[in-house]
């Protein structure tokens, strides 16, 4: 059974190594909950198309003539064969290079050869449409099933991450810039979800990075891009009682988010430079002096949606999380422009992601070095259970009925195995 | 050997001999280390990079493996960086490099065109920028600890 896998103060390694437990995880999750698919902004125009994953599946997300989202199968009703191979594009209808068989925009059949061999040619199918498909302010998610709760209710107290996105940009809205990024590891995709809210591991994961930068001062008196660079490297320097000062959030649902505890520099919340200056003012002529100070105060660092996305509003930077086996995960990392700011705000945004976030940067490759030797060790059965207890004592439930906790709190490991029981038992 | 061809294979036998400060001298001190996930990028604002280094950072790196207390190199990597076809035009070479990479039991390999813009300078040539254009530098990739 499932749910005999978590218990409130351990979880079965079977949780990250077992392939049995990674097939009911891709039909219990990954085919019926909300995930995120693509940015309105990667398809502005009618006949757009981008190609996505949602779940074990690749699908094409196309705009159709009448502005509406068509998410569709990327497989010929005929043969099978993908449709679509350019990962974007524009086009007037989807015509397989296999036999011809010819689409519409949303994925109805258009003709295919020798119809008059077929006793019945109007009874041949269309393109396999995803049965849900919902935007949440330009951000497309979608659901393998017809059923469950409207997109957002499921996002729930996570909601407030892609509106303080939103509310950061001057003009009201954002553009997907810079292509993406493509992290891949052997380990298990849930170690990603866990270790991006742990503010436990920083002081020895990315020790290295954080004494390295030590010795080079000189760097915080560069150019913007390279304090910026020294700066996030040094953040991770914080003493264990400091990072018990970050708050932690875990909402109904398995989302979570950490507060910010960046306080120095170009990465601070209260940045003072020329070029936030003229940020701020557009953003005061959009929203007024009160309401733009409120949001350029909301400071968090990394906000989950439960199972995959991790977004980081105050950097425009957007992580998803693609399990492709029990051991094997691929990360992709994407910028979201902020419409109307500063071009220089942007630089800074593609600087702060390959400095932090890319495979060769100096923190997020011990990361990935930690999760492939997490997955080595769990793979030999010497203890089955992992400890999850860290900070238990000090989780505080709200009447909302969400949980906050110190930082250095292992809160979002239980409140994700949690939330992961549930969505698997039924 | 030209004296270019001399600095490209000397820059890649640092490298495979883990002798990342002496590499690190080899960049004038406005170098720029560039590895970008497009073909054909133009410039790092107009998408994001692997690596994308001026000298200052580059030496956070170079600090970083130098004090050998780093988890994804422990144990190091063990590279050969093989360099070939190199052309020099002026102050710029470009090359085609293969780099075999093999650390805790796994093999992997990279395959890049490489162009280097070097400067005369007082203490000798030096490199003012090296761009490495991995065949794959838009796929997925493991940790990438060692500099191509």
């Amino acid at each position: 059974m499932i749910e005999s896998l978590v218990r409130g103060d351990a979880v079965h390694r079977a949780a990250y190594v077992d392939p049995a437990v990674f097939a009911l995880e891709q039909e219990r999750i990954f085919r019926r909950a909300w995930l995120y698919v693509a940015h309105e902004s990667e398809v502005p125009h009618p006949g757009d198309y981008v190609l996505a994953r949602l779940g074990p599946d690749e699908v094409i997300l196309v705009r159709r003539e009448d502005g509406g989202l068509s998410l569709l199968h990327n497989r010929c009703a005929h043969r099978g064969a993908r449709i679509v191979s350019a990962p974007s594009g524009n086009t007037r209808q989807l015509r397989c290079p296999y036999h011809a068989w010819t689409y519409r925009l949303d994925g109805s059949l258009i003709g295919v050869p020798l119809a008059e061999g077929y006793a019945d040619p109007k009874s041949l199918s269309g393109l396999a449409a995803v049965p849900r498909v919902e935007s949440y302010r330009g951000f497309v998610f979608a659901s393998h099933s017809a059923q469950g709760e409207p997109l957002p209710q499921f996002l729930g107290g996570l909601k407030s991450a892609f509106d303080n996105l939103l509310d950061r940009t001057p003009a009201g809205s954002v553009t997907r810039f810079g292509g993406s990024l493509l992290l891949e590891y052997r380990g298990n995709w849930k170690m990603f979800m866990e270790n991006a809210v742990d503010l436990v591991h920083p002081g020895f994961v990315h020790k290295s990075s954080v004494e390295a930068a030590r010795a080079h001062p000189e760097a915080l008196r560069s150019e913007t891009v390279t304090q910026q660079g020294a700066q996030m490297f040094l953040a991770n320097g914080l003493r264990a009682t400091q990072w018990d000062e970050v708050p932690l959030h875990a909402f109904p649902g398995g989302h979570v988010y950490m507060g910010g505890f960046y306080r120095q520099g170009v990465i601070a919340p209260e940045r003072e430079d020329p070029v936030f200056e003229r940020y701020r003012e557009a953003l005061v002529a959009r929203h007024g002096a009160e309401k733009a100070n409120a949001v350029l105060a909301v400071d968090r660092f990394n906000n989950l949606v439960w199972p995959n996305v991790s977004i980081n509003a105050r950097f425009g930077a957007m992580r998803v999380v693609r399990p492709l086996a029990a051991d094997h995960t691929v990360v992709e990392v994407v910028c979201f422009r902020l419409d109307g700011a500063p071009a220089e705000m942007h630089e800074l945004t593609l600087q702060f992601v390959n400095l932090a976030a890319s495979p060769a940067s100096l923190v997020a490759s011990d990361d990935l070095e930690i999760f492939e030797r997490c997955q080595r060790g769990l793979a030999s059965g010497t203890n089955e259970w992992i400890d999850m207890r860290r900070g238990a004592l000090g989780d505080q439930h709200q009447a909302d009925g969400s949980i906050v906790s110190r930082g250095t709190s292992e809160l979002p490991i239980r409140h994700q195995f949690e939330t992961w029981k549930r969505w698997l038992a039924q | 050997m030209s004296e270019v061809e001399a600095l490209l294979l000397r820059e890649a036998r640092l490298l495979d001999e883990q002798r990342y400060a002496e590499w690190l001298e080899l960049f004038a001190d406005d170098a720029v280390y560039w590895i970008p996930t497009r073909a054909n990028q133009a410039s790092p604002h107009e998408a994001l990079s692997i690596i994308y280094e001026p000298r200052s950072l580059l030496a956070v790196r170079v600090e970083r493996l130098a004090r050998g207390e780093m988890h994804v190199q422990s144990p190091p990597s063990r590279t050969v960086h093989h360099v070939s076809g190199i052309e020099v035009a002026g102050e710029e070479a470009r090359s085609s490099l293969i780099v075999a990479e093999w650390r805790a039991g796994d093999a992997r390999w990279f395959a890049a065109r490489v162009t280097h813009k070097l400067r005369r300078e007082a203490s000798g040539l030096r490199i003012v920028l090296k761009r490495v254009d991995l065949v794959d530098g838009e796929a997925p990739h493991r940790a990438i600890a060692v500099p191509l």
